[in-house]
C-alpha cells in the first residue's frame, strides 16, 4: 500500500521538475525577446559602445541561444542567476537576504487561512442557512471581493485612527533592526534565542499584512469547505452513521471534517501562485522589504536577471507547496495511498 | 404510451429547467447581484450622461476646487487637481468593464477550446495541454502581468493581453475536468458509432454540457479581472493617466491619507461594488445550475 | 401487540413551493419475529416509509398525519431524542449500497467503534475500549467475515462489495435489535454474492429471533426472506397478505401485472426462442484481449480480460452472453463493435474482418449498440429529434427526409411523434431506452449489441421493452448480441446462451439445454443463485453444495 503512495509522490515530483524546466524555458525566451540591450542596461547610458560590447561578450549575449539557455539553466540549478543589472550584485545574494521576510509572511498567512478558513467553513455548513451561515458568507464574500491592496490600506487607516501605537510599516521595531539570527525568521530566531520581545514585535508587525494577504484566501477556503461539507452531507455514509445513532456533531466535526478538508487543500495549492502575487502588493503597502518588493522593483526597472530569478523562485515555491499538499492529502485520504499506478 | 410504469414521471423531473429558474428567483442575493451588474453596465454605457461632471474624466485641472471634501456639488469630493471623484468612478466602470470584456473575450474561448480538446481527445493532446496548463499555474499571475506590462508599452490593450495570457489556464482546467467526464458518457460513444465527426461531438455533444460551468466561472471571473486590473493599475501599470481607472485613483488618493480619505474611499467603494455585483450574480448562477467551479 | 404498527401514515415533500404527496394512508404491521416485505417499483414510496420509521426523512419532508406505534408507543408523539435512542438498539437498518455507505477516509473499525460507543452511552452500558473491540470482532465473525482483525483495520476501499455488505449487516446487528429494516440489500452486487448475503440475513434473523422489514423490488428476494407481503404503488398500499396468497392469488391488477412481468426460469410459462439456421453474421475465432497495467517503478502487469473466445451468431438470432462483473462480457461486446481491438484472434461481421476496416471501426450500417443506463446514453442537452438526427445526418439523408424518418423511427419504438421535441429529462427510463433503440435503428444496422438494456428499469417496463425488441427483430430481421447477468430474462429472450467466467466461455447452448443440463459447475452455481418466485422453479433449479457456491463467489471472497 505504501509503495503505491511513494510511486505517486515520485511521479508528482517528476511532474513538478518538468514544470520548473518548462517555466525556465519560457522565462528565458521572454527575457530574450524583450526590446533593449541588457548589456547597455547594465553599463548605463554613459558607457561607450566598446564598453557595452565588452559587456555583451562578458555576459555571453552573442553566443548561440541554446548555449545561453544551458548556461542559464546550469546556473539556476546551482542557485546562480547572475548579476543584477541595476545593483551589480549577485541576484541570488539579494534574494536570499530578502527571502526569510517573505516566507515568514506567506507561511503565517497560510496558517491563518487554514486555521480560520476551514473551521469557519465547517461552522457555516453545520448551521447552513442560519444567521451564522449568512454572516459568514457575507464576510467571505467581502474577503473575496476586496483586493488585497485595499484591505491593506484600510487596515493601515484603521490602525492610524484607532491604534496609535501600532506599527504600520516594516517587519520589526526600529530598536531591533540590528538583530540577526541564524534563520532570518524573526519569530523563529526570537524563540530560539529566548528573545520574546523580538517575537512579540515581529508578530505585531505581521498581524495586519498577514491578515490583508489572508482575507481573500480565508473567504475562498471557507466557501470551499462549506460546499464540500454540504456536498458530503448528501452522501450515504452520513446516513449510515446517523441511522445508528452517532450524534450529529460527531458526524459533522469528525467524519465530514476530515473528508471535506481535501478540496480546500487542493485549491490552496493551485492558488499558491496568486498568493505570492498578492504578497507583492501587500509587501509594498507595508514597506515589508521582502523578496516580493524586490521582485516588484526589478520588474519596474527591467532588471532581467532579477526578474528571471524571481519567477523561478516563485515557481519553486509553488512546486514545493504543492508537493507538501500532495503529501498531506495522501495522509488524509487512504484512497490515494492505496491507488495503483495506471 | 399510456402504459403503467412509464407514465410515472415525477413532477420534479418534468420541470428541471423551471426549477433552476425558481431556485434563482427565490434567491434574493442572486437577484440583487443581477441588479447590481446591470447598474454597473448601465453606468459604463451611459457614463457621459450620468456623471455630474463628464469633462472631469479627462485631463481637466481646476485648482480652485482641489481636495474638497464631499459636498452638495461634489458628492464624493474632488481629487488633487480638483476633478469630481464621483464622475471619475462612473467613468472608471467603463475601463473596468472594457478590461473584463477584453480579457474574458480572449481567455474564455481559448481556455474552453483547449479544455475541450484535452478532455475529449485524451492521449498526447491531453498530456500536452494539461502539462502546459500546470506550468502556467506555477507563475504568479501578477508577476507575469507585470513582466509583460513592463516590457510592452502601457496601454489598456496590452494590459488585457497580459492578463489574458494567464487567465485562460483556469478555464482550460475547468472545462477539461467537465469535458473529460462528459466524454466518458455513453452518449458520446453512441454519437461516434452513429458516424458523427469530432467537430460535431466537441461542439454539439460536449460543449452544451459545459455551458453551465463556463458561464458561472466567467461571471465570477469578471469580478476577479476587475480586481486584478485595479491591482495592476494601483502598482502603476496598465492604464495610464488621465484615463479614469479605479486602481490608479486609489493609488493617487493614498498619498493624501488619512486627511483626504474620500480620495481612497470612493474609488475603493467603486471597485467593491463592481466586484461584489459579479460575485453575487455568479454565486446565484452557481446555485441555479448546481455546479461547482 | 405488534412490534411496529403504522396507521394511515401520510408524508408530503415540498420543494420550491411545490407539494408532492408521497405516502397516502399507509398502514403496515410487523409482529415480533415476523418477516415482512414491502415491495413496489421505483417511486412507489417504499423507501420513504422506511425513512419515516427510522426518522431519517429529508428536511423537506413532512409527516402530515397518521400514527406509528413501536411497542405500543406512538413514535410521532415521541421527542426526537428518545427516537434517536431507539436507533441501532431497538431497530436497525441494513443499508442499500455497500459502496458509498462508509466514509472513505476512516477505517471500518472506526465506524463500528463509534456506533457502538454511542449506543452504549445511550443505553447506559459501561464498556472499555478493549471490550467494545472484542464485541465488534464477535459480530464480524457472526456475519462470516473470517478475519475480523483485518476487516477492522481496513479502509472501505480495501474491502470487496460483498465484504462491505457483510459489515453493514454486522453494523445493524451490533446491539441485538428487535427489528431489522433491510433496504434492497445486495442489489448492487453480483447474483451469487447477493444470494449469499440473503442467505446470511435469513439465517441471522432465524437465529436471533428478529423481526424483519424487507424493502425490495425483487419478488424472488421476497419469496426467500418474507412471510407476509405489502405491495405499494404510487404511495399507497394496494394489497397485502401472506406471501403464498399474494404470489398465487393476487387480488389487484397491479399486483398481477407485477408478478407476470417476471420472466420465469422454469415451468410452463417459459418461452423458447427459435433457432436460426442461417449463416453466421458475427464470427469470433480465438479472440483474446490483454490489458497491460503499467507501473512506474515495478514491472507491468498483464490482465487477461478475454481469453480465447470463439463465437458465432447466426443471422436473426439472439445470442445471450452472461456472466458476473469482471467476466469479460462487456469487453467482448466492445470488440465486436470495433471500439476496441483484439489482442489475438479474428473478428468478422458480415464476412468483413474488423481489422481490415478503417481504424478498426465497424461500419455503422453493420452494428449499433444500446447501453445499460438510459440516464447516460442520451445527451441531456439535446432533444430526441437532435439525437436521432445524428445517425441520419451522417448517413447523408436529405434534411426533409430526415424529419419524416424521425417520425417513422419514433413510431417504430411506440413513441408518439411529438416526443421528438422532448429533452431526456422529460422522459421516463423506459422512454429513454426506446429513444436509444430508435437511435440504434436509425443507422439501419444488421447487428445490435444490447448491453444490459433493461437492468436499470422496473420489471413491468422491462417486459414491454423486451417485447418491443422481439418485435423489431422479427420485423426488421435484426440480429442481437445480448449482454446480461439476468439469467431468467435470458432464458426467455435468447436463442443461444454463452456463459463467461474470468474471461473464458465455460458453457454454451440453447437456453433449454443450458438450464436443464449444465456442463460447468459455475453455470450450476449461477442458476441456483437466481431468486425465483414459485416453488416449482425452486425445485427445478440445480442443487449446489455450500463448497461449490463458495468456489465461484466473484467478489465477496474474504
Amino acid at each position: 500500500m505504501a509503495s503505491g503512495f511513494v510511486e505517486f509522490l515520485i511521479r508528482r515530483a517528476l511532474g513538478f521538475i518538468a514544470v520548473l524546466l518548462v517555466l525556465s524555458m519560457m522565462i528565458f525566451a521572454l527575457a530574450r525577446v524583450v526590446p533593449g540591450d541588457p548589456a547597455r542596461m547594465a553599463m548605463g547610458p554613459a558607457a561607450s559602445a566598446e564598453q557595452v560590447q565588452a559587456m555583451r561578450e562578458q555576459m555571453g549575449l552573442d553566443d548561440p541561444i541554446v548555449e545561453q539557455y544551458v548556461r542559464f539553466l546550469r546556473g539556476a540549478v546551482q542557485g546562480d542567476f547572475g548579476i543584477s543589472l541595476i545593483s551589480g550584485r549577485p541576484v541570488t545574494d539579494e534574494i536570499l537576504r530578502l527571502l526569510p521576510a517573505t516566507l515568514e509572511l506567506v507561511i503565517v498567512t497560510l496558517l491563518l487561512m487554514i486555521v480560520l478558513g476551514v473551521p469557519l467553513g465547517v461552522l457555516a455548513a453545520r448551521y447552513r442557512n442560519g444567521w451564522a451561515d449568512t454572516l459568514l458568507r457575507i464576510v467571505s464574500m467581502i474577503g473575496v471581493t476586496m483586493p488585497a491592496f485595499l484591505v491593506a490600506i484600510l487596515l493601515q487607516l484603521f490602525a492610524a485612527y484607532y491604534l496609535s501605537d501600532w506599527p504600520l510599516l516594516g517587519r520589526i521595531h526600529q530598536d531591533f533592526r540590528s538583530f540577526e539570527g541564524p534563520t532570518g525568521f524573526y519569530i523563529v530566531d526570537g524563540l530560539l534565542m529566548g528573545r520574546l520581545d523580538i517575537v512579540g514585535s515581529a508578530l505585531q508587525h505581521l498581524a495586519f499584512p498577514a491578515l490583508a494577504l489572508a482575507l481573500a484566501g480565508i473567504g475562498q477556503i471557507m466557501r470551499l469547505t462549506r460546499s464540500a461539507m454540504i456536498e458530503n452531507l448528501r452522501r450515504d455514509h452520513v446516513q449510515t452513521l446517523r441511522s445508528f445513532g452517532v450524534p450529529d456533531r460527531i458526524v459533522t466535526f469528525r467524519y465530514l471534517f476530515k473528508l471535506s478538508s481535501i478540496a480546500p487543500l487542493t485549491i490552496m495549492g493551485l492558488e499558491f501562485a496568486s498568493l505570492i502575487g498578492n504578497a507583492f502588493v501587500v509587501e509594498m503597502v507595508f514597506s515589508w522589504g521582502g523578496f516580493a518588493s524586490h521582485g516588484l522593483e526589478s520588474i519596474m526597472q527591467n532588471d532581467l536577471n532579477a526578474i528571471m530569478a524571481v519567477v523561478m523562485v516563485s515557481g519553486l515555491f509553488f512546486v514545493v507547496a504543492n508537493l507538501v499538499i500532495d503529501i498531506l492529502i495522501g495522509v488524509i485520504d487512504p484512497r490515494i495511498r492505496l491507488k495503483e499506478g495506471h | 404510451m399510456a402504459s403503467l410504469g412509464e407514465t410515472a414521471i415525477s413532477p420534479e423531473i418534468l420541470t428541471a429547467r423551471r426549477m433552476a429558474w425558481l431556485r434563482f428567483r427565490s434567491n434574493p442575493v442572486a437577484l440583487l447581484g443581477a441588479f447590481m451588474v446591470l447598474s454597473v453596465v448601465f453606468c459604463a454605457l451611459f457614463a457621459p450622461f450620468i456623471a455630474p461632471y463628464p469633462e472631469d474624466a479627462g485631463n481637466m485641472i481646476d485648482f480652485a476646487t482641489r481636495h474638497s471634501a464631499p459636498s452638495a456639488e461634489h458628492w464624493a469630493g474632488t481629487d488633487k487637481v480638483g476633478r469630481d471623484i464621483l464622475s471619475r468612478v462612473i467613468f472608471g466602470f467603463q475601463v473596468s468593464l472594457l478590461l473584463v470584456v477584453g480579457v474574458l473575450g480572449l481567455a474564455v474561448p481559448v481556455g474552453a477550446a483547449l479544455g475541450l480538446a484535452a478532455g475529449y481527445f485524451g492521449g498526447w493532446t491531453e498530456f500536452l495541454i494539461t502539462g502546459f496548463t500546470n506550468v502556467m499555474l506555477a507563475i504568479p499571475p501578477l508577476v507575469m502581468a507585470l513582466a509583460v506590462g513592463s516590457v510592452l508599452s502601457q496601454t489598456l490593450v496590452n494590459a488585457m493581453f497580459a492578463i489574458a495570457l494567464l487567465w485562460w489556464t483556469w478555464h482550460a482546467r475547468l472545462v477539461y475536468r467537465v469535458a473529460k467526464s462528459v466524454a466518458a458518457e455513453d452518449f458520446v460513444e453512441a454519437a461516434r458509432l452513429a458516424g458523427a465527426s469530432h467537430m460535431h461531438i466537441l461542439l454539439r455533444e460536449i460543449l452544451p454540457n459545459c455551458v453551465a460551468v463556463i458561464s458561472v466561472k466567467t461571471t465570477l471571473d469578471a469580478a476577479f479581472v476587475i480586481l486584478f486590473g485595479a491591482t495592476l493599475s494601483f502598482l502603476g501599470l496598465g492604464v495610464r493617466p488621465p484615463t479614469p481607472d479605479l486602481g490608479s485613483m486609489v493609488a493617487d488618493g493614498r498619498q493624501f491619507l488619512p486627511e483626504m480619505w474620500w480620495g481612497v474611499l470612493f474609488p475603493a467603494l467603486g471597485i467593491f461594488y463592481a466586484t461584489l455585483a459579479f460575485n453575487l450574480l455568479g454565486d446565484g448562477l452557481r446555485d441555479m445550475f448546481d455546479v461547482e467551479v | 401487540m405488534a412490534l411496529l404498527d403504522i396507521c394511515d401514515l401520510n408524508v408530503a415533500f415540498t420543494s420550491y413551493g411545490q407539494r408532492t404527496h408521497v405516502l397516502r394512508d399507509v398502514s403496515l404491521k410487523i409482529g415480533e419475529g415476523q418477516r415482512v416485505a414491502l415491495i413496489g417499483e421505483t417511486g412507489s414510496g417504499k423507501s420513504v416509509t422506511s425513512k419515516a420509521v427510522l426518522n431519517t426523512l429529508p428536511r423537506n419532508a413532512a409527516v402530515e398525519g397518521g400514527e406509528m406505534f413501536w411497542r405500543g408507543r406512538d413514535l410521532l408523539q415521541t421527542p426526537d431524542r428518545q427516537r434517536e435512542a431507539l436507533k441501532g438498539i431497538e431497530m436497525s437498518v441494513v443499508m442499500q449500497d455497500p459502496l458509498s455507505s462508509f466514509n472513505p477516509v476512516f477505517t471500518i473499525g472506526r465506524h463500528l467503534g463509534d456506533v457502538l460507543f454511542w449506543a452504549d452511552r445511550r443505553s447506559g452500558k459501561r464498556r472499555g475500549r478493549a471490550e467494545r473491540r472484542a464485541h465488534i470482532y464477535d459480530v464480524l465473525r457472526k456475519v462470516q467475515l473470517a478475519d475480523p482483525e483485518r476487516v477492522f483495520a481496513s479502509y472501505p476501499a480495501e474491502l470487496s462489495g460483498g465484504m462491505r455488505q457483510r459489515v453493514l449487516i454486522a453494523l445493524a446487528l451490533m446491539n441485538r435489535p428487535a427489528m431489522l429494516i433491510a433496504d434492497e440489500p445486495g442489489t448492487a452486487l453480483d447474483v451469487t454474492t447477493q444470494d449469499e448475503i440473503l442467505r446470511l440475513l435469513n439465517d441471522l434473523v432465524a437465529q436471533e429471533g428478529l423481526s424483519l422489514l424487507m424493502i425490495t423490488h425483487n419478488l424472488g428476494v421476497v419469496r426467500m426472506t418474507a412471510d407476509y407481503v405489502y405491495v405499494m404503488c404510487k404511495g399507497e398500499i394496494v394489497e397485502h397478505g401472506p406471501l403464498r396468497r399474494i404470489f398465487e392469488d393476487p387480488q389487484t391488477d397491479y399486483c398481477r401485472e407485477l408478478i407476470e412481468a417476471i420472466p420465469p426460469l422454469y415451468g410452463a410459462r417459459v418461452r423458447n426462442q427459435p433457432v436460426s439456421t442461417e449463416a453466421p453474421l458475427v464470427k469470433l475465432e480465438g479472440v483474446s484481449k490483454t490489458f497491460t497495467r503499467r507501473h512506474f517503478l515495478r514491472p507491468s502487469e498483464q490482465v487477461h480480460a478475454v481469453r480465447n473466445v470463439s463465437l458465432e451468431i447466426p443471422r436473426g438470432e439472439i445470442l445471450g452472453l452472461a456472466g458476473e462483473s469482471g467476466s469479460g462480457k462487456t469487453t467482448v461486446a466492445r470488440m465486436v463493435m470495433g471500439m476496441m481491438g483484439a489482442s489475438e484472434g479474428r473478428i468478422s461481421v458480415d464476412g468483413v474482418a474488423l481489422a481490415d476496416q478503417r481504424d478498426g471501426r465497424i461500419d455503422r450500417r453493420l452494428a449499433q449498440i444500446v447501453y445499460q443506463n438510459p440516464g447516460t446514453s442520451l445527451n441531456p442537452k439535446r432533444t430526441v429529434a437532435q439525437t436521432l438526427e445524428v445517425p441520419l445526418r451522417f448517413a447523408s439523408n436529405e434534411p426533409k427526409a430526415r424529419g419524416r424518418r424521425i417520425e417513422e423511427l419514433l413510431e417504430r419504438v411506440d413513441l408518439p411523434p411529438h416526443f421528438a421535441a422532448r429533452f431526456p429529462h422529460e422522459l421516463s427510463g423506459g422512454q429513454k431506452q426506446r429513444v436509444a433503440i430508435a437511435r440504434a435503428l436509425a443507422a439501419e444496422p444488421r447487428l445490435i449489441v444490447l448491453d444490459e438494456p433493461t437492468s436499470a428499469l422496473d420489471m413491468s417496463v422491462q417486459k414491454r421493452v423486451i417485447a418491443l425488441l422481439e418485435e423489431l427483430r422479427s420485423e426488421l430481421g435484426l440480429t442481437y448480441l445480448f449482454i446480461s447477468h439476468d439469467l431468467s430474462l435470458m432464458r426467455n429472450f435468447c436463442s443461444h446462451i454463452a456463459i463467461m467466467l474470468r474471461g473464458e466461455i465455460v458453457e454454451r447452448g440453447t437456453p433449454a439445454e443450458v438450464f436443464e443440463d449444465q456442463q460447468h459447475p459455475y453455470t450450476r452455481a449461477l442458476i441456483s443463485a437466481v431468486p425465483v418466485i414459485t416453488d416449482e422453479e425452486e425445485a427445478r433449479k440445480p442443487k449446489v453444495t455450500q463448497q461449490e457456491r463458495q468456489k465461484f463467489l466473484v467478489s465477496s471472497a474474504a
